[in-house]
Parts: C-alpha cells; structure tokens; sequence
C-alpha cells in the first residue's frame, strides 16, 4: 500500500484488512492517484484512474440527464472477481475509490468496510488544499513525483 | 418478496429474535429483510455470509457436509444462520437469551421449503 | 477475538486513556494486551515509559519481566522478576516466572521453592497449580536437580527461548472424552498445538482444519463486535455428519471440538468448555 499523504494510510491499512481487497485505488474526482494497493506498474494505475474516475463521470452524467440523485456507488460482478466504485465527500473535495476483490471477500464486505474507511478518512482529513491551477506548468513533475511516491521507484 | 417479508415474520415472533433476513452468501448483501427499526441489516448480511462461508470450508476440510445451522453466542446477543437453496442464507439477529430452539426451527422450516 | 477486534478496542481505549494522563497506571493492562497481541517492541516500550513513573512498582517489573521474557530475553527478565520480588516478596507473577526460569533451566529444587509460594500466596491461579504440578511430577521422575542458575539469580541463563514444542502436546487433552480425535487447539495462525482430528472415512484433517480456521476467532470477534454484542463467546456449527464447537481459550488460541450429531449441542458447549480450561492451565504452565 501506498500513499501520497500519510493521513490516508492509516484508514486504508484498516479497508484493506477488513475488506480483504486485491486491488485498491483512491483518486481524485479529476483521476489524480492519491493512493493504492496491489498494483505493480505505473501504467495500470494511470489506466485506472482514468478510467474510473470517467465511469463516474459518465454515471454521474446519466443521473442528471435522469433528473435522478446522483448514484454514489456502482458494481460489476464477474466470475472471479467483483468490482466497486464509489464517489465519496472528503474536506480535500470530492474523491472515488476503486476496489478489486476476490471470492475471499464479497461485495457486502466490500461495502461495510468502505463506508467506514470514508467515515474515518473524513475525520482524519486536513482542511482544504489551497486552491491552485489544476494544470500547473509543473504538472507533469508532480505527476511523475507522485508515480515515484507510490511505486516507490 | 412480499411473500418472503410474512416468512420471516415467523421468525422475528420468537422470543428474543430482533430481526431475520435472507442473505445472499457470495455477495454479502440482504435480499430480504424484517427487522427492528434500529437494526441496520447491510452489516448482518455481509459479516455472516462471511462467516459461513468460512465455516463451510472448515466444515469441509473436516471431511462433513456442509453446515445446516451455525450460532453464534457473544456477551449480548445472538447471531443464527440457516443455509439455504443455492446461494442464500436465512440469518436471525438475537438476544442473548433468545429461543434458540425455535428460532432455529422456523429458520430451517423456511430454508426447507425454499425461498 | 477475545476477540482480535475487541482487544484491539481495549488497546485503542487504554492508548488514549495513558495519553490523556501519563501518570496512569492503565500502562499495566496495557503492557499486557500488547505482549498478548505479540506486539513485544510497543509493549516494551508502554513498560519501559511506565516503569520511568514507577520504579517501585513490583507490577511494573513483572509485566516487562514476562515481555522480556516472550522475546528470549529470559537473564534479563529473571532480573525484573528478581527485583519485583525485592519490592514484594509475595509477588505471585514473579514467583511464577521466576519459578518458570528455574524450570527450563533445569533447577527443579528452587522451581519447586517458587511455584510452592505462588500457589500458596493465590490458590485460585490455575497456572500456578497446574505449574506446579508438572515440576512435581518432573521431580518425582528426575529427583536431582542441576540448574545453571547461582544462588543470587545473578547468573547466565542458557535456556531455550518459551516454546509450546517443549511440552507435550500430545498428552494435552489426556483424560478427556474424544482426547485422541476430536479436539484440537491451535494458534491464531492456524497452526496446530495439540490434539487430533480425523474425517469420517479415517483421513487425518487436523492440520488442514486448522489452517482453514486461522482466522475465524477473529471473524466471529468482528461479527460480534461491529453488530453491537459485545466479545464472541461460542462459534457451534451443525452438520449432517456432526457438530462443531468453538471457543477461545486464550486470546491467542481457537479449541474447536468435533463430535457425532447425536451429542447434543448443550452436552457438546460442557465438553468444550472443560477442554478449553484444560488448555488455559496447559498454555499458563508452559509461560
């Protein structure tokens, strides 16, 4: 398990043993990583990210043109492995979780656990980031730094 | 589901029991559920499908057939557990001096006759 | 799973209470929880921290005694021991480990000496009893006594570190029903450390068994705990082929108990809790 703030650690260590997830991904609404478990490149989890954080985009999306509430979590189950996402409020704005899991856990568990890890990360969080420009001319080097911080390479 | 909501109707009038359910074992997610209005039932459903399914495998590795009916005894309460057809699991939530005699009658009685 | 998840609370608990106030003496069941929990370094350190306060305290000197003990650390440890009994000569923890060290070393005379004053001093420890009848009837089979300890307590200890394989944990259950097949104790890791099992067509299952429920004290300890019931207290699972029962002697032990499904559960809940205090007396002897 890595991650970029090490207020984050401690309630993911606790979702991880609890819920006995394969694969775990906290990123930003916009798909910026801010931690995981159980990936082993770079590339897979930029790919995540990405691509998670536009599925909740697009459900998102689906909702308003539903004039429904927003869905605040989705599944997939296949024949080995379930996943979950899920959108979640913390005082660093809003984020999405995705988690892989085995038939060693369920999506039950999965749930319990993950609701509590967001209880506890939104009572351990800091206050709100200074806002900035979100595309920095650094951007890239804070990309780069934060894939160094979690493949520690 | 109407249906099944009356069926564990017959269970939660046991002296004792706060609230039944019917579970989904490989998902941990309640499928049905009759409980008092402070018992939250997504929790119940996902810690013991877990822990049947845990218990199946111990059974298992002991050469046994499956469990027909697990109990778990805590300081305040009571957890029941009735396997049934394919993937589900009758669940009673107990006192700690629950009926569990007739608990486990009626959960089995409801697991019988398929649900 | 106590509960794993249950003792994890009450060190929470504790952990916030000593922070509150320093000065508390919660650093003793503290200290302890942790050495249960194998966390020997943060239970160092609790003991340490608390000594620093009170230096005078026989209670303290025991309790980083039997952690300094848990790590192999067993010269060190008669030291504290030692000292808790200059602080308080009726110290039954330090009678007992002291007594304990002079065992494994092979003095049985002055083992002999101190487990006699713990027993005396608390009849109602079990530990101590069952302690001291196994130096009995070690002594009874090897009256001569030729320990490495000198007469002060000062000297080298050259022992081996605490290790369950130094009993006998085939004899664990001996004298209870289904002692050979049936029962079987084993650690939070799944491994087993004493009894049999075997399946209904003769295969012995003990082993594989006891790895499947490495981890279900602490899965009922977390059922029990997140739906509001407090510690677990029995797991009973029905089969066509049989029954099964569960309990955790220790907070670092699982009994599980097998029998035919025309014992009845109740009957089964008696035979299960005998042999857990059988286990709780065999575990306390070997510390």
């Amino acid at each position: 398990m890595r991650a970029l703030e090490p207020w984050v650690e401690a309630p993911l260590a606790t979702f991880l043993a609890e819920s006995s997830a394969r694969l775990t991904l906290l990123m930003t609404s916009a798909g910026q990583v801010v931690a995981q478990h159980g990936f082993t490149r770079a590339f897979d989890v930029m790919s995540a990210a990405a691509l998670g954080a536009a599925i909740m985009a697009s459900t998102d999306e689906l909702a308003r043109l539903m004039e429904v509430p927003a869905f605040h979590a989705l599944s997939h189950q296949g024949a080995h492995y379930g996943l979950f996402l899920s959108g979640f409020d913390t005082p660093r704005g809003r984020w999405i979780g995705l988690v892989v899991f085995g038939p060693e856990s369920s999506l039950g568990l999965v749930q319990l656990f993950f609701q509590r890890m967001v209880a506890d990360l939104v009572t351990v969080a800091p206050g709100p980031e200074p806002t900035g420009q979100v595309l920095g001319e650094d951007f890239e080097d804070e990309l780069n730094a934060s894939l160094r911080t979690l493949f520690g390479q | 589901m109407q249906d099944l909501a009356v069926a564990l109707e017959s269970i939660t009038r046991v002296h004792g029991v706060r609230g039944a359910m019917v579970v989904s074992v490989s998902d941990g997610l309640v499928v049905a559920e009759s409980l008092m209005e402070d018992i939250d039932g997504a929790p119940i459903a996902a810690l013991t499908a877990s822990l049947a399914t845990r218990l199946r495998r111990t059974t298992e590795a002991a050469g046994r057939r499956q469990p027909t009916f697990l109990h778990l005894r805590a300081d305040t309460g009571t957890v029941l557990a009735v396997p049934s057809s394919g993937d589900l699991l009758v669940v009673a939530i107990g006192e700690q001096d629950v009926n569990v005699g007739l608990a486990r009658l009626e959960m089995l009685h409801l697991a019988e006759r398929g649900i | 799973m106590r509960s794993g998840g249950a003792m994890t609370d009450d060190i929470r608990v504790m952990t916030a209470q000593l922070a509150a106030d320093p000065a508390s003496m919660v650093f003793l069941p503290l200290g302890e929880a942790l050495r249960q929990r194998g966390q020997l370094e943060a239970a160092e350190k609790v003991a340490v921290s608390g000594l620093g306060r009170y230096p005078e305290s026989a209670d303290a000197h025991d309790l980083y005694a039997r952690i300094l003990g848990d790590g192999g650390q067993l010269e060190q440890a008669f030291d504290e021991w030692d000292i808790a009994l200059r602080l308080d000569p009726e110290h039954v923890g330090a009678h007992k480990g002291i007594g304990f060290l002079y065992f494994v070393a092979g003095d049985l005379e002055r083992a002999l000496s101190h487990l006699e004053t713990a027993a005396r001093t608390l009849p109602e420890d079990a530990g101590a009893q069952a302690a001291l009848a196994r130096v009995k009837e070690t002594l009874a089979r090897q009256p001569t006594g030729n320990g490495d300890l000198s007469g002060d307590g000062a000297g080298v200890l050259d022992v081996p570190p605490l290790d369950v394989d130094g009993a006998d944990p085939a004899r664990l259950f001996a004298g209870l029903e289904g002692a050979e097949d049936g029962l079987i104790l084993l650690d939070t890791r799944g491994l087993r450390l004493g009894g049999g099992l075997t399946s209904p067509d003769g295969t012995e299952v003990a082993d594989a068994v006891s790895a499947h429920l490495a981890g279900v004290s602490q899965e009922a300890g977390r059922t029990a705990r997140l739906l509001g019931l407090g510690s677990w207290i029995s797991l009973a699972a029905e089969s066509p082929d049989g029954h099964l029962f569960m309990v955790a002697p220790t907070t670092e032990t699982l009994l599980l108990v097998v029998r035919e499904r025309s014992v009845p559960l109740g009957r089964l809940a008696v035979v299960t809790e005998r042999a857990a205090t059988v286990a709780r007396s065999w575990l306390e002897g070997l510390r």
